[in-house]
């Protein structure tokens, strides 16, 4: 592996170290800022299920970026990861909601119109009717979620002392689950685009094959951790709260709705069996873990009678869901011309 | 990690015997102040009422421990922290209840008040309705930690024998004040009245802020 690929591999490297920082807070925020957890816990657990879902089930959502755009070139998969996040960056900065899934594919979409490669229609709209149905999907689980429990909490008389310890053990679980779906979908966004170009080869462990996707993955995988645990905690403390000043039982029925949509949107074997029993399955895309939780937010809200709904959210969400994809399509598409022209670099095959 | 979840899951019993414990002497003090204030009226400061001002005592002394190591073990096992603040007020205030038993009680052992017969129902009465308003604020106590959802009923008939008791010791302070007995008796009795309402009083602040960490609790 030489170095030119670790320089031009850092983009996507820091594209996990940020989604590490910003995504944690959507899976054990509320659990660690209200003490339900300690951070030392969730990240822990988190982090060892994000490698496994990164490494063991982050094919399928890899793929479907693949099929929108086969980013051949190293050069040019730093481009689109570095365009990604700059515009990640810039969006969280502007105080907008932003999406690393939809980044990035605004990000392959300026290769594809640079590189003149042709753009999948199909895929593309698969991929865009997956961040409108993303939100909608959390929020009809959470509300279904939220009238379960409020049903079992209502006539089950559990003691307030025991539900607290029943929850710690589902916020525990839901870390470690919220940490598998994540690195399991979210895992493209971070290193899709290298696949193509990765110099890595197949290894066997102990009897275990590992491809040289996975070692991407995992590479990409240990960014994120780092980023869980270097600066998620201060997001926790500022970012978190506000988006999620809740009970944790709340807390608990967000993350796991949240977790189960990133589940549903990048599991493969699901989506086999789904399709083995003629029933309709969902596209194997990345979707935004921070828009599924404020699609949960919302379903709550609704469930309970529409209070505490904040519209100029849902607004914040729509001008993200236009922005995010066409500033990263234009950003890639300008920095690649300039990578091209100005350093002399092959961005596409 | 099993070692935890066992632990985690032991702790939490143990706190919800001394909760619920500390529930049982609320309803205890109640009956041992009925009982002592009765016993006041027919016997005076008898051998009988002693022994029953020392229990009451006995009561509030074990209640103040109970409450002290509730407190503590909220904190130190880290236990419920988001609602943790609202269990600890909602001890305190019950604990707060009581200590006006014990202390109203104790009064009538101090001041010896001298009852003329024409008023023993109506103290009696008066104290009845103390004692069921504090058993129902103990009630809907114990229900917001186990079905929250009749924590309202029993609140309600905090708020119903409380407006009884401010009626009962209306009309009972009117009638003193009408009678012919001199007026340092009548003014001793009067603030004797007032404290055993006041009691009363105590449940339904206490009823109060429960109805609003209900609020809080329900997801």
């Amino acid at each position: 592996m030489d170095l030119l690929f670790l320089f031009f591999l850092s983009s996507g490297l820091f594209l996990g170290w940020s989604l590490g920082a910003n995504d944690a807070a959507n899976i054990f925020g509320t659990a660690v800022g209200s003490k339900m957890l300690r951070f030392k816990t969730a990240a822990v657990v988190s982090c060892l299920f994000i490698i496994i879902g990164a490494v063991f089930a982050g094919g399928g959502t890899s793929a479907t970026l693949n099929e929108l755009g086969s980013v051949n070139a190293l050069a040019g998969a730093f481009m689109v990861a570095l365009s990604a996040a700059l515009t990640v960056y810039w969006m969280v900065s502007s105080g907008l909601l932003v999406s690393t899934s939809q980044a990035i594919v605004g990000g392959i979409i300026g290769w594809n119109l640079y590189s003149g490669y042709e753009t999948d229609i199909g895929i593309l709209s698969t991929i865009v009717s997956s961040w409108i149905l993303c939100p909608l999907l959390s929020g009809g689980i959470a509300v279904i979620v939220y009238l379960i429990i409020k049903n079992i909490l209502h006539f089950s008389h559990i003691h307030l002392l025991r539900q607290d310890s029943y929850l710690r053990c589902g916020l525990l679980i839901i870390a470690a689950f919220g940490g598998y779906a994540l690195g399991a979908n979210n895992i493209a966004n971070v290193m899709g685009v290298f696949v193509d170009s990765s110099p890595f080869q197949s290894i066997y462990i102990d009897g275990w094959y590992f491809s040289k996707t996975q070692i991407l993955f995992l590479l990409g995988a240990l960014a994120i951790c780092i980023g869980i645990f270097t600066y998620s905690q201060k997001t926790i403390k500022t970012v978190g709260n506000n988006l999620m000043s809740m009970t944790p039982t709340i807390a608990w029925i967000i993350v796991f709705s949240q977790s189960l949509v990133l589940f549903l949107f990048a599991s493969q074997s699901l989506k086999e069996l789904l399709m083995e029993h003629g029933l309709p399955s969902l596209p194997l895309v990345p979707v935004s873990s921070s828009q599924a939780v404020i699609g949960a937010i919302i379903g709550i809200g609704l469930a309970k009678g529409g209070r505490n709904i904040s519209w100029s959210t849902i607004g914040k969400i729509i001008i993200g869901w236009i922005a995010t994809p066409l500033i990263s399509a234009a950003l890639c598409f300008i920095s690649l011309f300039f990578l091209e022209n100005v350093f002399q670099q092959k961005v596409y095959m | 990690m099993f070692g935890i979840k066992i632990s985690l899951f032991s702790g939490a019993k143990t706190l919800e015997t001394k909760i619920d414990s500390f529930h049982d002497k609320v309803i205890d003090a109640a009956m041992m102040f009925n009982k002592s204030i009765t016993t006041y009226l027919t016997e005076g400061r008898s051998e009988n009422f002693k022994k029953h001002n020392k229990q009451l005592r006995q009561i509030e002394h074990d209640a103040d421990q109970l409450r002290r190591d509730i407190e503590n073990r909220l904190y130190t096992q880290n236990l419920i922290p988001d609602l943790r603040a609202d269990v600890l007020e909602l001890v305190e205030n019950l604990d707060k209840v009581i200590n006006r038993f014990d202390e109203v009680s104790y009064q009538f052992y101090i001041e010896r008040p001298e009852i003329p017969e024409i008023y023993h129902v109506r103290i009696t009465e008066l104290v009845g309705q103390v004692t069921e308003c504090a058993e129902n604020m103990s009630i809907a106590s114990r229900s917001f930690f186990r079905n929250f959802s009749s924590v309202r009923d029993f609140s309600q008939k905090v708020y119903f024998l409380e407006h009884e008791t401010d009626l009962s010791s209306g009309h009972l302070k009117e009638s003193i004040f009408d009678s012919d007995m001199p007026l340092a008796n009548k003014i001793q009795l009067s603030t004797l009245i007032d404290e055993i309402e006041n009691i009363a009083d105590l449940a339904e602040d206490c009823v109060d802020e429960l109805l609003i960490f209900t609020i809080k609790r329900d997801i």
